[in-house]
């Protein structure tokens, strides 16, 4: 898939996302140990590994939720470790957490409006309702539970509207952490073919995935991530399928 | 019987005015502010000083009509204290608190207690040892109300009930309407997450103490005009008692703290001419009594699924 390239900003020679070094800590201890990670414009990247291995680390460094003991993350070539962490979902990155930290007591609506409110300037957005309508219409399910609080919707429905808050940045990198996890195997498909969508829609990537089966539908490369280090990477397809990849992801027995 | 009703809702809506604050600070920044009675009471002196000046500046009421002017300026002379509060609300969070967010509750309890023996001392130091008083009071009560219905009773105390009422309205218009309200409510829902949609949680912090103090100060400046004074002891009792409406209520929920704000100055209110001795007791009873059947107060705060 190929850059948009309509962005003056944007330089086609460095990638979209670059983190290099990476080696972040959670209370003191280091859980990711010189990680390097890249994703180049309108590129959709799994970052594959067992529970425990960093993928979510990683992801919260990025953020800027979880200390950064070495290393650089430069988004548009700008490094983020210097910034105030606030600042980096305005500079278009969009967040879906694993465990998805919607906004209760908040309707589906609200939550998809409140990026807007706090970053929606800085994100270009020039008329919030029709941004909003945009995210409806791509989680068309939503649609009806747009006035229910947060708390009362299913899994799927949780994790789209998670998905479609992250959205509401108008990211330039949509950062997914374990879309899939724990949803009945129908509504994995369905999320699958939002996600087919998003990056249809020329948003770059970056998702997290404990399950390497799901992977080669949905990204053009990936990362194998094992005790805080990235082991292998490459084609999805051949990867999912080397013997050893596959030991690797059943050898913890989730 | 009503009189003693109404000297409830009376009491109450003060409570109201200083446990609200403390418990949005709760809410959202997650800290209990020790010092926020003495916010109160600096509004209460704070009030004797502004409202002094500025009702000095018309004439003492001779009948209805002068009386509802004067009462717009002791109103609008209240308002003025309340904004006083808001950059010492504002400047007491960004220089002392916002340290110390990552540090254990003791120390926030430490540095908010000190805070409280600082303003202390410097009440003492600008308006003296001894209590001061408005003399407003006789004023307000020129202003007709319940004679209007055939009831006897002070024009001022139902002023402050309406205030009360009018505040607790506003603040939930202001978190259930507002984009900043929702905002404020999104950061004390979950930190992490507002930072990771661009909410600066510092900022919302800081005027979210701010939003406290100014009306702690607004209820201390109702308090200045009324029949009471201001005194260096008034903000201490006055923090015991928003400690137990917010137990009551809920620790962080806005209704709660209306809630329990009532219901402590009613009851209160209502046994004390008849068992003069369980005045005190009153409010701690019915916390218990709370504590026992809903342990974790009335309401739940923002976010928590009940």
């Amino acid at each position: 898939m190929s850059a948009p390239g309509s962005d003056d900003r944007r330089d086609p020679s460095s990638p979209l996302l670059e983190v290099s070094n990476l080696s972040a800590t959670v209370e003191g201890f280091e859980v990711t140990h010189g990680l390097d990670l890249e994703v180049n414009e309108g590129e959709a990247v799994a970052l594959v590994g067992r529970n425990g291995a960093g993928k979510t680390s990683t992801f919260r460094s990025i953020m800027g939720l979880t200390p950064v003991a070495n290393g650089s993350i430069r988004l548009h070539g700008e490094e983020l470790l210097d910034m105030r962490p606030e600042l980096i979902p305005k500079r278009g990155i969009g967040y879906q957490p694993e465990s998805r930290d919607l906004f209760t007591g908040m309707t589906v609506e609200e939550n998809f409006r409140l990026p807007i409110w706090t970053a929606g300037e800085a994100r270009g957005v020039e008329d919030e309702d029709a941004l909003v309508e945009e995210i409806f219409e791509l989680f068309d399910e939503l649609e009806d539970r747009r006035d229910a609080e947060v708390q009362n919707l299913s899994g799927g429905q949780g994790k789209m509207t998670a998905i479609g808050r992250a959205l509401a940045l108008q990211p330039d990198l949509l950062i997914l952490d374990e879309p899939l996890e724990g949803l009945a195997p129908v509504v994995v498909e369905n999320v699958k073919s939002y996600i087919h969508e998003i990056i249809d829609r020329d948003i770059s990537v970056l998702i997290a995935e404990s399950n390497a089966s799901h992977v080669p539908e949905i990204v053009d490369r990936m990362y194998v991530i094992e005790r805080g280090e990235i082991v292998d990477s490459g084609d999805p397809e051949a990867l999912s399928s080397d013997e050893e990849i596959q030991m690797l992801m059943q050898g913890g027995g989730e | 019987m009503l009189e003693h009703v109404l000297n409830g809702l009376y009491y109450g809506s003060i409570l109201f005015m200083i446990a609200s604050g403390m418990t949005i600070i709760f809410g959202v920044l997650g800290i209990l502010n020790l010092a926020h009675g003495e916010l109160y009471a600096l509004g209460a002196f704070s009030a004797f000083s502004i409202i002094g000046f500025v009702a000095g500046q018309v004439a003492a009421p001779t009948g209805p009509v002068t009386a509802i002017v004067f009462g717009v300026v002791v109103l609008a002379g209240s308002l003025a204290t309340a904004a006083v509060l808001l950059p010492v609300g504002g400047a007491l969070e960004a220089a002392f608190i916002r340290p110390i967010y990552d540090r254990d509750e003791v120390y926030q309890l430490l540095l908010t207690y000190g805070l409280l023996l600082v303003l202390t001392d410097v009440m003492k130091f600008v308006w003296g040892p001894s209590p001061v008083d408005l003399g407003v009071f006789g004023g307000i009560n020129e202003i007709p109300t319940t004679e209007l219905v055939g009831i006897d009773y002070p024009s001022y105390n139902v002023f402050v009930i309406l205030i009360g009422i009018a505040v607790f309205a506003w603040l939930v218009w202001f978190f259930d309407r507002t984009k900043t309200g929702r905002i404020v409510r999104a950061t004390a829902i979950n930190r992490e997450m507002s930072t990771a949609i661009g909410i600066s949680t510092d900022r919302m912090f800081t005027l979210v103490f701010a939003i406290g103090a100014f009306f702690a100060g607004f209820g201390g400046a109702m308090v200045s005009i009324g029949p009471g004074s201001a005194s260096l002891g008034m903000g201490l009792d006055w923090l015991v008692l928003s400690f137990v409406v917010i137990v009551i209520g809920g620790l962080g929920s806005l209704n709660g703290a209306f809630v329990g704000s009532m219901l402590v100055g009613v009851s209160s209110r209502v046994v004390t001419p008849y068992y003069p001795q369980l005045e005190l007791a009153v409010p701690f009873l019915l916390m218990v009594l709370v504590l026992l059947l809903k342990p974790e107060g009335l309401y739940g705060a923002w976010g928590e699924i009940q």
